[in-house]
């Protein structure tokens, strides 16, 4: 019986071009589906580490001839510090840095590119996944 | 010279011939459709899914009396502009009205503002995406 049936697939040439065009159609799909599984995974995986990530300023003062910052990184990646603003009403004002704080240290910097102005005043930092933290001087 | 007599003389078969070489070009013609339409269909959602935005920064600006608007391009891929609105209503803007990726700039949107008002931003690109939120004006 399966010789039989082996035999008849094997010369019968009919519904060929329906089987080709099957196949071709679900590589495509496949290729589409997988493309865009992938691209939104990745894009998810953005997502949600810019979710986990915590940092906060926990000091900001005057020091010397800069300012010094301490940051607390409460998350559990990696933070990448790209830019530290120093805003009052008259002044909002953009540094760009370039600092990495591990998960759960404690670091602080003085960088004397930085001048603080007269209070009251709100200091902020950009991290490279868009995350802030904000710091007030009160 | 005989084979050559031959093929140039006779006609007969060239039928099947034809019609072989015209479905090959017609199912070579669907597929280069449908690749392309897979292609741009599959990099249009990823554009869609690749955009991210973010308002580092909105200043109420006392000395030009404007609204600037500081963006940051954390996406994957580059940001056009298509609207601004303050309170639900399109701003005109000078600004480029493209990012390219990890590019930030301030954006002068032309609109007055009144002290301890609320005002409702709404940062639009032309995939679609909104960055939206409230700000208070100091």
């Amino acid at each position: 019986m399966l010789k039989t049936t082996m035999k008849h697939l094997k010369f019968s040439k009919r519904g060929i071009s329906n089987v080709i065009v099957v196949m071709l159609s679900l590589v495509l799909l496949v290729i589409v589906v997988a493309n865009v599984i992938l691209w939104s995974y990745q894009m998810n995986q953005l997502d949600w580490e810019r979710m986990r990530e915590d940092i906060a300023i926990t000091d900001v003062c005057a020091s010397g001839g800069g300012t010094l910052f301490a940051f607390k990184n409460t998350g559990s990646l990696t933070s990448h510090i790209v830019a530290v603003w120093v805003n009052n009403a008259t002044r909002h004002h953009r540094y760009e840095k370039n600092v990495f704080i591990n998960s759960g240290d404690n670091a602080s910097y003085i960088w004397s590119d930085i001048n603080l102005p007269n209070k009251p005043y709100n200091v902020k930092v950009v991290t490279e996944r868009g995350n802030t933290a904000i710091f007030s001087s009160g | 010279m005989v084979w050559k007599a031959c093929f140039t003389h006779d006609i007969r078969a060239i039928t099947p011939v034809l019609s072989s070489l015209l479905l090959m070009v017609v199912a070579v013609a669907a597929m280069a459709i449908a690749t392309t339409a897979t292609y741009v269909i599959t990099t249009n959602l990823r554009e869609n899914m690749s955009e991210r935005l973010i308002i580092e920064d909105v200043w109420f600006n006392p000395s030009t009396g404007n609204i600037q608007v500081y963006l940051h391009n954390i996406g994957k891929i580059a940001i056009h502009f298509s609207a601004i609105y303050v309170n639900h209503t399109s701003q005109p803007f000078a600004s480029p009205s493209s990012f390219e990726m990890n590019e930030h700039c301030w954006i002068n949107v032309s609109r007055s503002w009144t002290s301890g008002t609320l005002y409702y931003m709404d940062v639009v690109t032309t995939r679609g995406t909104h960055v939206e939120d409230y700000y208070e004006a100091p």
